[in-house]
C-alpha cells in the first residue's frame, strides 16, 4: 500500500521551473492521472516520485514517510517506460522473471510469483513467446507483469500505450483500469491524451508550466473546470470560448464574466431563415456530426448526435441550456455558480 | 491529369504477399484515406504510387499516362512520412523553400509562395528561427509545407500524425483539410486511425491483410460496411458483432445469440435479407444506435462491467468476457447498476454471412 504526497515541491534545472510548488495527495489504491501538455512537468513529477530527481524545495512523502534522501531502490516504486523495455532475446516468462532473479530470491517464490502475475494479467498461455512474437497490448500486458512481481507499492507509468495503433489504445486503455482495480495498487499515470486520461482516471491533476492548475475526478473536471485552460484541455471538439456581449447566443448576465464557455455537445443547432450565424463545415462522423458555425465573428464547433442532414451555408439559429454555460473572468478564472 | 488509377496491383516480397490485386481509382482533386491496421498493404500501395517500390504486376496510371516504370524523381508527387525529415540546420525559412530554390524558381516568387504557406500553416514567427530546438509539432507541420509549397498536383502523406500529441493532431486535421480544399491536390493519406480517415477524406479505401474491403465515403463504410472487418475496423468503438443462428419467435424473425439470448424481431427489410443467409449469420449493431429498453420492449439483458465517461459520451463495457457488448450514452443519461435491458434500434442492425464475413446487403 501506498499514499503518495508532495508538499509545496519545487524542481528547477537551470532556469527552467520544472515543477513550481506542486501539492497533492495520491490515495493509496487510487488510480491517478497526470495530464497536460508537452513540458508541463508531468514527467519530472514522476521522476521525483520515483526518486531518479531530488527536489529543490519541499518535501516527497510515501505513506506519510519523507523520502527526499532515500534512493529509488528503496522506494519500492515500479516505473513502466513508454517504450515498455522489454528484452527482445528472452521468452515473456524470462522478462517477467528478470527483477526477481536479480534480487536472488528463492526459485520457488519466484514460480509462485510469475504464476500469480501471469495469471492476473491472463497472459499465462504466452508465456514462452518472445516480445517480437507479442501484439502490441500482449507486450504490454508483459511490461506490466514484470513491474508487478516486484510486489511494488505503487506503479508509475509514463504513457504506455501511446505506440499502439488507435484501436488497439482503445481496448488497452480498459485493460489497463481493469488490471489496476484486480492489482489493486496506487498507479500515477501520464499521459497526453485527454480521452485516455478521463477513461482511466479515478483522479487527475491537470498541469501548466509545472504548476498544478486542478485536481479532480475526470466528471468534475470536465463539468466543472477552475479555468479556460483546464476546460480546453479536457472535451474533443474542444469548448467553444467566447467573448462575453459576442452576438452568438442568449445568455444570462453574469457579473465580472469576460468569456463564455460552451462545450460543442450542448449547443441545439437549429435551421432558421432568419439567423445571422451559418454554417460553414460539416464533419459526419457516423455516431456524431461536427458542424463548424460562423456566428457573431467567431468560430464555434457544435457536435450532435447521428446524422442531421446540414449543409455548408445553412443559416442557424443557436441555443444552450443555461445550466451547461461556463463563465470565466478575465484572467480565465471560473465564476462561481 | 491527376487521377490515380491502380489496376491490378500486385506486390511480393519473396513469399510473402504484401498486396493481392489491387484496384483503386482516385479521382482528380479527391482526397482518398488508405485506412488499416499495421501489415494493411496500405502503405505498400503508397509506395508504389509514389515509386519507391514497383509492383509485382498491374499497372499505375496518374491520368492516362502510365507510370509504371517511371522513376520516383520524375513522378511529380510530394510526400510526408511519419518521420519527417527536416534539415536542423536550416532556418525554417530555408527548410520551407528548398524545394522552390532547386528548381530554381525567381527569387521573388520563392518568397511569396513560401510567406503564404508560413501565413497558412501559422509558421510566418518562426520563420528566421533555426529548426533545430523546434517542437515535434511543429516540426511536422513544417515537413507538410515543405512538400505543399511545390503545390504538387499529387500529394501523398504516410501517417503524418501519429507522432504528434493528441491535441495537436484535432489541429492539424482541420489545417490538412483545408489545405487541400484550397490547392485541390488530388491527396492520398495514409492512416491506421479511422478518426483521421473519417473527419478529412471525401472516399476512404479499407485494406486488411493485403485486400481491399470497401471504398466509400466516410457515411458509406459506417452505414453500410460491406463485410465484417470494415464494421469492426470503422467506428470509435466499432461496431459489435456475434455470431447466431436465425429463429423464429412470435414477434417475426430474429437472432439466437447463444449466451446473450435471443435479439430482438428484425425489421422486415433485414428478415428478407437475411434470407440470403447461408447458415449462421452475424448480428452486427452499432454502440452508438441502442437505447434503455422500455418494459415489455425486446432487449439483450447483458450486466454492466465498467463504465468510461469521456466528456460528452460515456461508453458501457456489457456482456460477457466471450461477449463483449459496448454501448455509448450521451453523459448524464441515467445508467442503472446490475443488469442493463439494452434495445439495438432495428433499422440499424446489420447482418452479416457467418462463413464469409460478406453484408447480407439490405435492399
Amino acid at each position: 500500500m501506498a499514499e503518495i504526497a508532495f508538499r509545496n515541491v519545487s524542481k528547477r534545472f537551470g532556469s527552467t521551473q520544472a515543477v513550481n510548488n506542486a501539492s497533492f495527495t495520491i490515495a493509496d489504491n487510487e488510480f491517478f492521472c497526470l495530464f497536460g501538455p508537452p513540458l508541463s512537468g508531468k514527467s519530472t513529477v514522476l521522476r521525483l516520485i520515483l526518486g531518479l530527481d531530488t527536489p529543490d524545495e519541499g518535501e516527497v512523502l510515501i505513506d506519510g514517510q519523507v523520502v527526499n534522501h532515500i534512493g529509488p531502490a528503496a522506494r519500492n516504486i515500479a516505473m513502466v517506460f513508454q517504450n515498455l523495455a522489454l528484452f527482445p532475446h528472452m521468452t515473456a516468462e524470462h522478462n517477467i522473471r528478470f527483477p526477481l532473479v536479480e534480487r536472488r530470491e528463492p526459485e520457488a517464490r519466484i514460480r509462485a510469483r510469475v504464476a500469480d502475475a501471469a495469471a492476473k494479467l491472463h497472459i499465462a498461455h504466452i508465456l514462452h513467446k518472445h516480445p517480437g512474437q507479442l501484439s502490441g497490448g500482449e507486450r504490454q500486458r508483459v511490461a506490466i507483469a514484470r513491474a508487478l512481481v516486484r510486489d511494488p507499492a505503487a506503479y508509475l507509468m509514463d504513457d504506455p500505450i501511446s505506440a499502439l495503433d488507435a484501436r488497439l489504445r482503445e481496448e488497452a486503455r480498459v485493460e489497463l483500469k481493469r488490471m489496476q482495480r484486480e492489482a489493486g495498487r496506487t498507479l500515477v499515470y501520464v499521459t497526453h491524451d485527454q480521452e485516455e486520461a478521463m477513461s482511466v482516471a479515478d483522479r487527475m491533476a491537470i498541469l501548466e508550466l509545472g504548476a498544478i492548475r486542478q485536481i479532480g475526478t475526470p466528471d468534475a473536471l470536465y463539468d466543472h473546470p477552475g479555468s479556460a485552460y483546464v476546460a480546453r484541455l479536457l472535451g474533443a471538439p474542444v469548448m467553444n470560448i467566447l467573448p462575453v456581449g459576442a452576438n452568438v447566443i442568449t445568455a444570462p448576465k453574469r457579473p465580472g464574466a469576460a468569456h463564455l464557455g460552451l462545450r460543442p455537445e450542448d449547443l441545439t443547432v437549429t435551421p432558421d431563415p432568419a439567423a445571422t450565424a451559418t454554417v460553414t463545415g460539416v464533419e459526419p462522423l457516423g455516431g456524431y456530426t461536427v458542424l463548424t458555425i460562423a456566428a457573431g465573428g467567431e468560430v464555434l464547433r457544435a457536435m450532435l448526435r447521428g446524422q442531421p442532414a446540414f449543409a455548408t451555408g445553412t443559416p442557424v439559429s443557436l441555443s444552450a441550456a443555461p445550466a451547461r454555460l461556463h463563465f470565466f473572468g478575465p484572467d480565465g478564472t471560473r465564476l462561481a455558480g | 491529369m491527376s487521377a490515380i488509377k491502380l489496376e491490378h496491383l500486385v506486390k511480393r516480397f519473396g513469399a510473402f504477399t504484401a498486396l493481392k490485386t489491387m484496384d483503386l481509382s482516385i479521382t482528380d482533386g479527391e482526397f482518398m484515406a488508405l485506412l488499416g491496421p499495421s501489415g494493411c498493404g496500405k502503405s505498400t500501395t503508397m509506395n508504389i504510387i509514389a515509386g519507391m517500390e514497383t509492383p509485382t504486376e498491374g499497372r499505375i496510371l496518374f491520368g492516362d499516362r502510365d507510370m509504371t516504370g517511371v522513376p520516383m524523381g520524375r513522378r511529380g508527387v510530394g510526400f510526408v512520412f511519419q518521420n519527417f525529415a527536416i534539415f536542423t540546420h536550416m532556418t525554417v525559412r530555408r527548410n520551407l523553400d528548398y524545394g522552390l530554390r532547386m528548381t530554381g524558381r525567381p527569387t521573388a516568387e520563392i518568397a511569396r509562395r513560401t510567406n503564404a504557406m508560413a501565413e497558412l500553416l501559422g509558421l510566418t514567427a518562426l520563420l528566421d528561427r533555426p529548426a533545430q530546438g523546434l517542437s515535434v509539432n511543429i516540426l511536422q507541420r513544417l515537413a507538410i509545407g515543405r512538400s505543399a509549397v511545390m503545390e504538387p498536383a499529387i500529394f501523398l502523406l504516410d501517417e503524418p500524425l501519429s507522432n504528434v500529441d493528441a491535441a495537436f493532431r484535432a489541429v492539424m486535421r482541420t489545417e490538412l483539410k483545408s489545405l487541400q480544399r484550397q490547392f485541390r491536390q488530388t491527396m492520398v493519406y495514409v492512416t491506421h486511425d479511422q478518426l483521421e480517415a473519417m473527419t478529412m477524406a471525401d472516399r476512404i479505401a479499407v485494406m486488411d491483410h493485403g485486400v481491399l474491403q470497401q471504398v466509400g465515403t466516410p457515411l458509406e463504410v459506417y452505414n453500410t460496411p460491406a463485410n465484417t472487418f470494415v464494421a469492426r475496423f470503422i467506428g470509435s468503438p466499432g461496431m459489435n458483432l456475434f455470431t447466431g443462428k436465425l429463429t423464429q419467435t412470435d414477434a417475426g424473425l430474429a437472432v439466437d445469440l447463444g449466451p446473450l439470448g435471443i435479439s430482438p424481431p428484425l425489421a422486415p427489410a433485414t428478415a428478407s435479407a437475411a434470407k440470403r443467409a447461408n447458415g449462421d449469420v452475424v448480428y452486427g449493431f452499432r454502440p452508438e444506435e441502442v437505447t434503455l429498453a422500455q418494459p415489455g420492449e425486446p432487449a439483450l439483458a447483458l450486466p454492466l462491467n465498467l463504465t468510461e465517461r469521456i466528456g460528452a459520451r460515456t461508453i458501457l463495457h456489457l456482456g460477457t468476457p466471450q461477449a463483449e457488448v459496448r454501448a455509448v450514452f450521451q453523459s448524464g443519461t441515467a445508467i442503472p447498476a446490475g443488469i442493463l435491458r439494452l434495445a439495438p434500434a432495428p433499422a440499424a442492425v446489420r447482418l452479416f454471412d457467418a462463413g464469409s464475413g460478406a453484408a447480407l446487403q439490405v435492399a
